[in-house]
């Protein structure tokens, strides 16, 4: 009797996970097997009576064959770790800022940090591809206007500084995420712990090396990881503003990938490439997991 | 309670579909890129679906404006996944792949029975065949021009307009030059699409190598080969370094320019002269006084003459569950007096018995347009997303400055017979 309580209890409670499950398997887990599986098929959509399985075919051409991927590889890598190192320093710096004593109308500018963030992000690329244009674009007139007219520049057409921009628009559009997360971690550190610092005679370097940053490093971590997964799989930025040019200077795996399945219609090898995003996410956030769990292990 | 509340909402969730399972609405879904806000011709179009809903009730017209860009990205990701419009409208260079993917209806029979076929020219019906099927009726047929600002032409003594590169080029350096006595150029004389994702830059690309003698591609015993040497590869990278890099008449920044980059240009005075279409009459409402400094002439030529002509197709997708009705609402939509209306302010009608009338025939913008079409050549008739983007990768290569003009020739040459193995096998 106390065995069938238990069952329909715990029936009674997972059932309501019944309908989560079902959406996540059919929105997120079935789209990942299908990638899977066609990645193993030489698959264009010009050709349907062509399809042919290749098993690691695919794979062996994009490492082996396809000169462009590992270019393509390493602007993601480098727009990956720019976007995200930057992305964390200004936020924690805007974070720290909030959080001072010393700055008035705080939940203004709490608020108002958050802009760039809300603004759908075709709006803010579309938005930036205008400002940034060469005769009109506003970041140029305010350089004239300042005295600095010998930098303005095509900001998205020279190849010097097409790839930088790029970053420094996704960052713009990112750090507000880490401030409030941050800001929000900082307010649960217990002050007596900076009154007891302060007591002691700690500057502030040290109050933020050994009271600060330990209590905010358990969520940096978290949204660290979060952002290296969604930057190294982001797509709509760099598409929106240059579409990965130009000569493939802003060139990443999404896009590539885009360009491979919707532009050329070889889906196979657009799988490929997503499947290997998909891989080496794991991998590397696995490897970044345990170096973490052995360093706070050994600590 | 709570089987009631689950009651109620299972009884409503019946209800509405018996509703729509038994509704006599046809909804049909049309995709195309004219929009009611910036055209003239797009709010007539507008007007003539709610024109066709009244005059036939239980249809109602779902009209989805498009870029062209997200236009064919979203045909073709419908498509793979089975559904799609009723009605969509392409570029005449999208047939070949569409109707490869088997995504756009095969509406030979149809179009073969259609009283309406006599008026449109066999020009315009080999773009919307391909291997001996119809995928379409062509809507709309018009070659690009040198349009140009006949004020400033004036302002530097230039009496006509040019018709070799070489005059083109002359006069693109006289052309430039500080009109605001602050000493800086602020009108260029010559500017092009060269964004490795513009649909226009291949356009603008295609007809300069067409001057050269040459042709993209040839068909031999059922095989397609590059149709051009590197000889005339290089003179046509030749032109555009010139004009950027030797002559320097093309805006600073514009390496990379697409087609909204250009058009603006254009309509703000900065640059005096471009390959444009018909559209940019649609601008007539904004620029005002400044609209009627517009001349087109045809194309300077080298070898010979040539110029893109541009043939918009509109067909009834695979997946529609309407066909007929989509049909009937196509073939309505270009009948003579609805095609003349939606034809009237920015763009070139198809019809022979439309383009005859004499608001098309006696508006001076359009003069330099119908002169071109004798010059005119359409796309060539196979999948061109890839050759395109190598297309413009060369071409920024040489205006980059990566590559001299033989080499992005050479590479070019190469780039084309590696595409044309896979589409040959």
């Amino acid at each position: 009797m106390a065995t069938i309580q238990r069952i329909r209890k715990t029936i009674y409670v997972y059932k309501y996970f019944v309908i989560i499950f079902i959406l996540i398997g059919g929105l997120m887990l079935y789209p990942l097997i299908d990638g899977f599986y066609l990645s193993l098929y030489q698959k264009n959509l010009m050709y349907p009576a062509k399809e042919k399985f290749l098993l690691f075919g695919n794979f062996k051409k994009l490492f082996f064959d396809d000169p462009m991927f590992w270019l393509v590889f390493k602007n993601s890598l480098i727009f990956t770790v720019a976007s995200v190192g930057f992305e964390y320093l200004l936020g924690l710096s805007s974070a720290l800022l909030l959080n001072s004593k010393h700055v008035p109308m705080k939940n203004f500018f709490r608020g108002i940090v958050l802009l760039p963030w809300i603004v759908p992000i075709a709006v803010n690329s579309l938005n930036w591809k205008w400002m940034l244009l060469p005769e009109y674009g506003y970041i140029n007139i305010v350089l004239k206007v300042l005295g600095f007219g010998n930098l303005a520049r095509g900001w998205l057409t020279d190849l010097k500084t097409v790839f930088p921009t790029v970053i420094l628009v996704n960052v713009w559009r990112s750090f507000p995420f880490f401030t409030v997360v941050i800001l929000a971690a900082l307010t649960l550190i217990p002050k007596d712990l900076f009154e007891a610092a302060q007591i002691d005679g700690a500057n502030r370097w040290q109050t933020f090396r050994h009271i600060t940053f330990p209590g905010i490093k358990g969520i940096s971590f978290v949204i660290i990881t979060l952002h290296i997964v969604w930057t190294f799989s982001n797509f709509d930025v760099i598409y929106l503003l240059t579409g990965g040019g130009p000569l493939h200077y802003t060139e990443v795996l999404p896009t590539y990938l885009y360009q491979q399945g919707f532009h050329f219609f070889k889906i196979g090898y657009a799988c490929s490439i997503g499947v290997f995003i998909f891989l080496f996410l794991v991998v590397t956030i696995g490897f970044y997991f345990t170096k973490i769990s052995s360093i706070q292990e050994a600590k | 309670m709570r089987k009631l509340y689950l009651l109620i909402i299972v009884s409503m969730v019946i209800l509405i579909m018996s509703v729509s399972v038994f509704s006599q609405t046809i909804t049909l879904q049309v995709w195309d890129v004219f929009d009611p806000v910036t055209s003239p011709d797009a709010r007539a179009r507008e007007e003539l679906f709610k024109q066709y809903e009244e005059e036939n009730p239980g249809i109602k017209i779902e009209h989805n404006v498009i870029v062209y860009a997200d236009l064919h990205d979203k045909a073709v990701v419908s498509g793979a996944a089975g559904s799609g419009p009723d009605i969509l409208h392409m570029l005449g260079e999208w047939i070949p792949e569409f109707s490869m993917m088997g995504i756009i209806e095969d509406v030979t029979d149809k179009v073969n029975s259609w009283e309406d076929k006599q008026y449109f020219p066999d020009s315009t019906w080999d773009v919307a065949f391909y291997n001996g099927h119809c995928y379409g009726i062509p809507s709309i047929a018009s070659p690009r021009v040198l349009l140009y600002r006949k004020d400033y032409f004036d302002s530097v003594g230039i009496t006509n307009a040019p018709t070799t590169w070489d005059e083109m080029k002359e006069d693109a350096k006289k052309l430039t030059r500080d009109t605001t006595g602050d000493g800086k150029t602020d009108v260029y004389g010559f500017a092009f699409c060269s964004s490795s994702d513009a649909i226009r830059g291949p356009q603008e690309f295609l007809p300069f190598l067409w001057q050269t003698g040459a042709e993209w591609v040839i068909k031999e015993n059922e095989i397609w080969k590059p149709g051009f040497t590197i000889d005339q590869a290089q003179e046509v990278f030749q032109l555009y370094y010139d004009l950027v890099h030797t002559l320097n008449v093309c805006p600073p920044g514009s390496i990379g320019w697409g087609y909204l980059e250009m058009d603006n240009a254009f309509v703000v005075g900065q640059t005096a002269m471009c390959h444009n279409g018909s559209w940019m009459q649609h601008y007539e409402e904004n620029a005002g006084e400044i609209f009627k400094n517009w001349g087109g002439a045809k194309m300077p030529a080298n070898e010979n003459s040539a110029t893109y002509f541009e043939v918009k197709v509109e067909g009834i997708g695979k997946f529609s569950k309407n066909k007929e009705e989509a049909w009937k609402l196509l073939t309505w939509l270009l009948a003579k007096d609805q095609m003349a209306k939606h034809t009237a302010g920015d763009n070139l009608p198809s019809r022979t018995d439309v383009i005859s009338l004499p608001q098309f025939q006696e508006d001076t913008f359009k003069t330099p347009f119908l002169e071109a079409i004798s010059d005119g050549k359409p796309y060539p008739k196979l999948p061109m997303a890839e050759s395109n983007k190598l297309m413009m990768n060369e071409l920024q290569n040489v205006l980059y400055q990566k590559k001299t003009p033989e080499q992005a020739a050479q590479d070019l040459l190469k780039g084309l017979e590696d595409i044309l193995i896979s589409i040959n096998e």
